[in-house]
């Protein structure tokens, strides 16, 4: 059979992935990267007041940006797995489940679902503000893992789950045994695109005093005026930080991919 | 052609009133500082600032059309001409004398501090190994960076600082007195659970002004003399007497 020609049409807020196929050197990637590093640079070399200024304001902010999204990937992905295994659940209790959730998170801005469950839990339960953000980090960005897994978990065929069910394997053993392990290569690089779309993201929990990059930036600018030059540089550090996941994110695709030649 | 005329004409006709009318000042609020500047239940901008606003405009002879506008940036809204003044209980001080123009201080302020009932704190520094909140870039949250062994943290809104603090995030929020006794005496909730436990003591008084850009004499003088009839027309008094209550 010819082997048809694969489509893939990324509708994502992740960064923009570099194509391996696209080797030039002159490629986007490139000229964003060097642009990037070059500007800030130049910048905090030729006016150290007040670019080297800020440079160093930030790096706690940059420190707690990763906490939130490292912690909150993990949280998605734990909740994604649930979902995406409710999704397709043939219980159709579970499978309402998991749906409504999916279908309530997504149908609410991450920033007022941000709000609702910092303030709310507040006066339910006592959670510092950085777990709160993470948790609500972790329930939005979990309903759209959740559609990752699923996807994942169908592309696999049929036939291997009628394999292994004849070889003895319960629906358990079958799904975490059999479907999940070859499911991974599918969601994996999916994963890394939310990822950098979380680290971007993550700059909304700044609303929640936590101080990451984007709150940093906004105490500096709101004490010494220069709201300009602030921004110029919290736009650049976060280009530079996405820039470098991307590539990360397409050497994991790479390197993925290489197993299925 | 037609067509083009009358559009020109109705361009004219709207523009002609503010021409031949009054002086129509711009002016920029962030109105969750209550009682000094908030949206009341009718959606409607209110509070000590925005009488005393419209007092200056009648008194002077202009016209004053108040904004809502979030605080963070409010800065940077006024350099780049978004409008022509900031009344939003900004603090005169020489950090931003610097960069933009103050009018005569028309409110005296002291940073107050709201905790929880049972908190016996005396100071800042009681507060060691905590965290404390205030609106970010405000003369409140300056303060608390200026204690050693506390964790400043800043808020958006001066109102989530105190959500936070009712909901247990945060030992204590500084802020402008009068905002703090709204927040902390007039909120049924709030009142429950927090009180004004002490004045952050400050070497300097605390004046309110409004702010202008650099350089923008015009506005800054037509405002000046309306704060200065209506302190000497009494309008001033029976406004504070309005929102603070006699003395």
């Amino acid at each position: 059979m010819k082997k048809e020609k694969q489509v893939k049409i990324e509708v994502t807020d992740g960064a923009s992935i570099p194509d391996s196929s696209d080797k030039g050197l002159l490629n986007a990637w490139w000229v964003s990267f060097i642009g990037a590093v070059g500007i800030i640079s130049y910048l905090v070399i030729t006016k150290p007041d007040p670019y080297r200024d800020i440079l160093l304001f930030i790096p706690d902010g940059i420190v707690v940006t990763f906490e939130v999204t490292v912690c909150s990937i993990f949280g998605a992905l734990i909740i994604g797995l649930f979902t995406g295994l409710g999704r397709i659940s043939s219980n159709k209790f579970i499978n309402l489940i998991a749906s409504t959730y999916v279908e309530v998170v997504r149908g609410i801005p991450l920033l007022v679902q941000l709000f609702y469950i910092y303030y709310a839990m507040g006066r339910v339960l006592q959670v510092p503000d950085m777990l709160s953000a993470i948790i609500a980090m972790s329930v939005c960005y979990g309903a759209y893992m959740g559609e990752v897994f699923r996807a994942g978990i169908e592309s696999i065929d049929e036939g291997q789950t009628e394999a292994a069910r004849s070889l003895g394997f319960n629906k358990q053993e079958t799904m975490f045994l059999v479907i999940l392990p070859q499911a991974w290569r599918t969601i994996l690089p999916p994963v890394g695109n939310e990822f950098i779309a979380l680290l971007k993201d993550s700059s909304l929990v700044s609303i929640l005093a936590v101080a990451d990059i984007l709150r940093r930036g906004r105490e500096f600018a709101a004490e010494s005026f220069q709201y300009f030059e602030t921004y110029t540089m919290i736009a650049l550090v976060y280009l530079l930080i996405t820039l470098i996941l991307s590539r990360a994110v397409s050497h994991m695709e790479e390197r993925l991919n290489h197993y299925d030649r | 052609m037609k067509r083009i005329i009358v559009a020109l004409l109705l361009t004219i006709f709207a523009v002609t009133p503010a021409l031949a009318g009054k002086k129509v000042i711009n002016i920029a609020s962030d109105c969750t500082w209550p009682p000094m500047e908030f949206v009341n239940k009718d959606k409607q901008i209110v509070g000590f600032s925005v009488d005393l606003m419209k007092a200056c405009a009648a008194a002077a002879g202009y016209e004053v059309k108040i904004k809502n506008v979030a605080w963070d940036g409010i800065f940077a809204g006024l350099a780049a001409g978004k409008y022509d003044a900031i009344c939003s209980s900004v603090t005169i001080n020489e950090k931003r004398k610097k960069v933009m123009d103050f009018s005569a201080p028309y409110f005296e302020v002291q940073q107050s501090v709201v905790t929880v009932k049972d908190s016996t704190a005396k100071s800042l520094a009681d507060f060691k190994g905590k965290n404390i909140g205030a609106q970010i870039g405000t003369t409140g949250y300056f303060a608390i960076k200026a204690v050693e062994g506390v964790t400043p943290k800043s808020y958006d809104e001066i109102g989530l600082a105190m959500e936070d603090l009712y909901n247990g995030r945060l030992a204590a929020v500084v802020c402008d007195d009068p905002i703090a006794a709204d927040f902390a005496l007039q909120q049924e909730e709030y009142a429950k659970k927090l009180k004004i436990a002490f004045v952050v003591k400050s070497d300097k008084a605390e004046y309110l002004g409004v702010a202008v850009k650099k350089g923008n004499t015009e506005v800054l003088d037509m405002i000046n003399k309306g704060l200065s009839a209506v302190r000497a027309d009494g309008t001033y008094d029976k406004i504070k007497a309005k929102w603070f209550g006699s003395n």
